[in-house]
C-alpha cells in the first residue's frame, strides 16, 4: 500500500469531511416560522367595525378601541390609544364631522379612508343648532353636520363599499374572498333597506316624534313626518322643556316618540300621560349590548313594529297604511 | 536605485528650509482646487441625494426653482399656494400618496414645516429621544434646532410673529416639544415639524376659546345673540397653548378641502403610475404642477456652478505660474550645485546617475506635497461636513 505524505492525508480528509457534510438531509421547515403579520385596521365607529369584520373576516385585525359606555362621537381617546391608530395598515373613518377627536390628533394621511367622503352631497344638518362666528364679518361655524349616516341602509351600503374598496387595497391577494362577503353584506344591507320601506308605508306621513335629531337620515329616506327635540335618555325632562313639548305637540301631534336609550322612568310616565309612547329604537353607534349592527337594527325595526301596533290598538285615531306597499321616499 | 534614494534624501534634509518652502509652496498649489473641486462635489452630491430620494413634488404654478427649494430645503415661498382640495384630488387618482406640506412660519428663525405623520416614515427619520407627534400644539425638533437652543421633549416653543409691527395680527403659539430627531445631515435637520392642523392654527384657521353659546357666557364677549347664532368680539381670548384641558374646545372655521398647502410630495406607487400622474396633470388648464426634483436641482446646479469654470480657469493659471516659479528655482539650484554634482562625476559617479539624484529629488518634493495636500484637503472637507 501507498503511504500518502502527510499533507495529501490531511487534505483528503478534508475533502472526504466536506462531501458527508454537503450530503447532510436538508433541514426540516422550522416550526416556529414567524407568521406574516396580519394588518390592523382600526375603525372610529361601530357600523364600520362590524362592516370591516363581515368583509376582512380572518384576513385582518379589526380594532374599535372606544369604550362601551361612550358615544364614539364626542370621545378622546387616550394617548396609547392614539398610538394604535398611528402605527394601524388601515384608519377607517366614518367622516360627515363624526369623529370629532381626529381634527386635533396627528394621524398619518395615507392610511385613512373617509367612508362617508363619497356621497358628500348627501349629508344632512343637525336641525336648530346653536352656532357662533367672530364679528360682525368675521369667521363663522355652520349647522353641525348629521353624522348619523349609517342609520340609512343605503348610505351604510357605500360606506361599505368604501371599506371594501379599501379592503381591496390592502389585502391583494384576497379579491375574490371579499368580493363574495362584499355581495353578502349588500343583500343584507338592502334587505334592511326593504324592512325599513314596508315599515315605512305602515307609519304612512303619520308624525313621529324623537328625543334627539339623530334620526335624520331615517326620516330623510323614508319620508318620515319627524319632528325632534333634544333630550337626552338619562336627564330628567325640565317644566320649560314640557312647556316647549306641549307647543310642538299642538302642531305636530305624534304619539311615539324614538329614543336612544330607555328614558328615565318620570319621563316615560310624563310622556305617557300625554299618550306619547317612548320607542327605544338604538342609533348603533356603539357596540350593542347584544348582538351585531344588522342585529340591532332588526330589533329596532320590531320594536318600532310592535309599538305601531300599540298606538293603533291604544288609539282608533291612529291610521297606519299596511307594511309592503312601496312607500315613495328617496 | 537605494543608493540614489539616499543620496536624495540626504540632500533634502540638509537643505531643510528650502525644501519646506518648496513643500508649502507645491502643496497651496495643489490643495487649493483639490479643496474647493471636493466641496463643490460633495454640495453637488448632497443636494442630488436629497432630490434623488424625492420621486416628485407637486405646487403651484410658477418658478419651478422655487418650488422643489421650498419642498425640498424648507427655503423661501411657493409662488401659489395650493388648498387641501388638491391634496386630495391628487390621492384620488389612485397614482400616489400625496405627503402634503405646509412651510410658512418659522419657530426661534428656524423653519416651521406642517406636514403629516407619513412625512417621518418616507424620509426615514428616526428619533432620537422623545415621542412623535400626538396632537394639535406638539413639535418635533430637527437634531440641529434641538442642540442649538437647547430644547428637549418636555420643553415649550413659541412661535415667530409673522409681522412684529402687526402684534395682535397673529397670536404666536407655545409649541409642545415631544420628540426630538436624530441627525440626519439633511436640511430635517434645522427644522420644526408640526401637525399640518397646527400650521393652521397659528395662521387663523382654527383656534380654542371658552364656549360662547351657553347661557353663563361673559356678555362682555358677546356682540350679537340670536336664536341661531352668537356673535362673539375681539375681546374673546383665544388660547395660545394646547393642553389637555383646553384640547376638547379647538375647532376649526372654514371648509377644510379651502385650507392651504405649499407643496405636496406625491410618492408614487411605481415607475408608471408616477409616469401617468405626471401626464394627469400635464394639461393647458392644470394649477397643479408636478416636477421630477432631481432634473430640476441638477438644472439649477448647472446654472449655478457655470461659475466654476471661472475659478477653475484662475487655479489653472495660479498652477502654471507656480510651475513656472518652481522650474526657476529648480534651475537655480542646479546652477548652484554644479560643483557638488562635478565632485560626484570625479568621485566616480556616471552623468546619468546625477540626473537620477535630481529627479528622485524633485519625485520626492512633489509625492509630499501631494500627500499635504490631500491631507489637509480631506480635513478641510471633514471640518465643513461637520459644519
Amino acid at each position: 500500500m501507498v503511504k500518502l505524505p502527510l499533507i495529501a492525508r490531511l487534505g483528503l480528509a478534508s475533502f472526504l469531511s466536506l462531501v458527508f457534510t454537503a450530503c447532510r438531509p436538508p433541514a426540516a421547515a422550522s416550526s416556529s416560522t414567524v407568521p406574516a403579520r396580519r394588518p390592523v385596521v382600526c375603525t372610529t365607529s361601530y357600523p364600520l367595525f362590524y362592516f370591516a369584520q363581515r368583509l376582512a373576516g380572518d384576513r385582518a385585525t379589526v380594532r374599535f378601541p372606544a369604550p362601551a359606555n361612550e358615544d364614539p362621537a364626542f370621545w378622546r381617546p387616550s394617548r396609547d390609544i392614539v398610538r394604535q391608530y398611528q402605527r394601524a395598515d388601515l384608519i377607517l373613518l366614518n367622516g360627515a364631522d363624526f369623529e370629532k377627536w381626529v381634527n386635533t390628533t396627528s394621524l398619518p394621511l395615507a392610511p385613512q379612508v373617509d367612508t362617508a367622503a363619497g356621497f358628500k352631497q348627501d349629508w344632512l344638518m343637525f336641525p336648530e343648532v346653536i352656532t357662533h362666528s367672530h364679528g360682525p364679518h368675521g369667521a363663522h361655524s355652520h349647522g353641525a353636520i348629521d353624522f348619523n349616516t349609517w342609520l340609512d341602509p343605503l348610505l351604510a351600503l357605500r360606506q361599505a363599499d368604501a371599506v371594501a374598496d379599501a379592503l381591496r387595497r390592502l389585502l391583494p391577494g384576497a379579491g375574490a374572498e371579499l368580493e363574495q362577503r362584499r355581495q353578502q353584506l349588500r343583500r343584507d344591507l338592502l334587505a334592511l333597506d326593504q324592512e325599513l320601506r314596508g315599515l315605512s308605508t305602515r307609519l304612512a306621513s303619520q308624525p313621529l316624534l324623537a328625543s334627539h335629531p339623530v334620526y335624520g337620515y331615517l326620516a330623510h329616506r323614508y319620508g318620515w313626518n319627524l319632528a325632534s327635540v333634544h333630550w337626552e335618555p338619562d336627564e330628567p325632562v325640565t317644566d320649560a322643556q314640557w312647556v316647549a313639548f306641549d307647543a310642538l305637540r299642538a302642531r305636530h301631534s305624534g304619539t311615539l316618540m324614538l329614543w336612544e336609550e330607555q328614558p328615565l322612568p318620570a319621563v316615560g310616565a310624563g310622556l305617557r300621560a300625554r299618550h306619547v309612547l317612548p320607542v327605544v329604537f338604538w342609533t348603533c353607534g356603539n357596540r350593542p349590548v347584544h348582538g351585531d349592527y344588522l342585529q340591532a337594527m332588526e330589533q329596532n325595526l320590531d320594536t318600532l313594529r310592535a309599538a305601531l301596533a300599540s298606538a293603533a290598538a291604544a288609539n282608533p285615531a291612529f291610521r297606519g297604511g299596511p307594511e309592503g306597499t312601496e312607500k315613495t321616499g328617496k | 536605485m537605494r543608493q540614489v534614494v539616499f543620496l536624495a534624501w540626504q540632500s533634502l534634509r540638509f537643505h531643510r528650509l528650502q525644501s519646506a518652502i518648496l513643500i508649502f509652496g507645491l502643496a497651496v498649489t495643489l490643495y487649493l482646487p483639490l479643496a474647493v473641486n471636493g466641496l463643490v462635489a460633495r454640495y453637488q452630491a448632497s443636494l442630488l441625494q436629497r432630490a434623488g430620494a424625492t420621486p416628485l413634488v407637486a405646487g403651484g404654478l410658477g418658478s419651478r426653482f422655487d418650488l422643489v427649494l421650498h419642498a425640498l430645503y424648507f427655503r423661501g415661498h411657493v409662488p401659489r399656494l395650493l388648498k387641501m382640495a388638491d391634496v386630495q384630488a391628487l390621492r384620488d387618482t389612485g397614482y400616489a400618496e400625496p405627503i402634503p406640506l405646509y412651510v410658512r412660519f418659522t419657530a426661534r428663525h428656524a423653519p416651521l414645516v406642517g406636514t403629516t405623520l407619513d412625512y417621518f416614515a418616507f424620509r426615514q427619520l428616526p428619533l432620537a429621544r422623545g415621542e412623535p407627534l400626538l396632537q394639535l400644539g406638539d413639535c418635533v425638533l430637527g437634531a440641529e434646532v434641538a442642540a442649538t437652543l437647547n430644547l428637549g421633549p418636555g420643553d415649550r416653543l413659541l412661535t415667530d410673529p409673522e409681522n412684529v409691527f402687526d402684534l395682535a395680527g397673529s397670536y404666536p403659539v407655545s409649541l409642545r416639544v415631544m420628540g426630538v430627531l436624530a441627525p440626519g445631515h439633511t436640511p430635517d435637520d434645522r427644522a420644526v415639524f408640526v401637525d399640518l392642523k397646527t400650521t393652521w392654527l397659528i395662521e387663523g384657521l382654527a383656534h380654542g376659546h371658552s364656549d360662547v353659546t351657553g347661557t353663563n357666557t361673559d356678555a362682555n364677549v358677546v356682540l350679537d345673540r340670536t336664536a341661531t347664532n352668537v356673535t362673539a368680539n375681539a375681546a374673546l381670548v383665544e388660547f395660545t397653548e394646547v393642553t389637555a384641558e383646553n384640547l376638547a374646545s379647538f375647532h376649526f372655521h372654514g371648509d377644510p378641502g379651502d385650507f392651504p398647502v405649499s407643496a405636496i410630495l406625491p410618492i408614487p406607487r411605481d415607475e408608471k403610475s408616477a409616469t401617468l400622474l405626471r401626464g394627469r396633470y400635464q394639461v393647458p388648464d392644470a394649477t397643479v404642477q408636478i416636477l421630477v426634483p432631481r432634473g430640476v436641482v441638477e438644472e439649477l446646479l448647472g446654472l449655478v456652478f457655470r461659475i466654476k469654470r471661472f475659478f477653475d480657469a484662475n487655479a489653472a493659471l495660479v498652477g502654471t505660474a507656480t510651475a513656472a516659479f518652481l522650474l526657476l528655482v529648480v534651475l537655480l539650484s542646479l546652477r548652484l550645485r554644479r560643483p557638488e554634482l562635478e565632485t560626484l562625476f570625479r568621485l566616480g559617479c556616471a552623468r546619468g546617475l546625477t540626473t537620477r539624484l535630481v529627479a528622485v529629488e524633485l519625485t520626492g518634493l512633489a509625492l509630499v506635497s501631494a500627500v499635504v495636500a490631500l491631507t489637509a484637503a480631506q480635513i478641510t472637507w471633514a471640518l465643513v461636513s461637520l459644519w
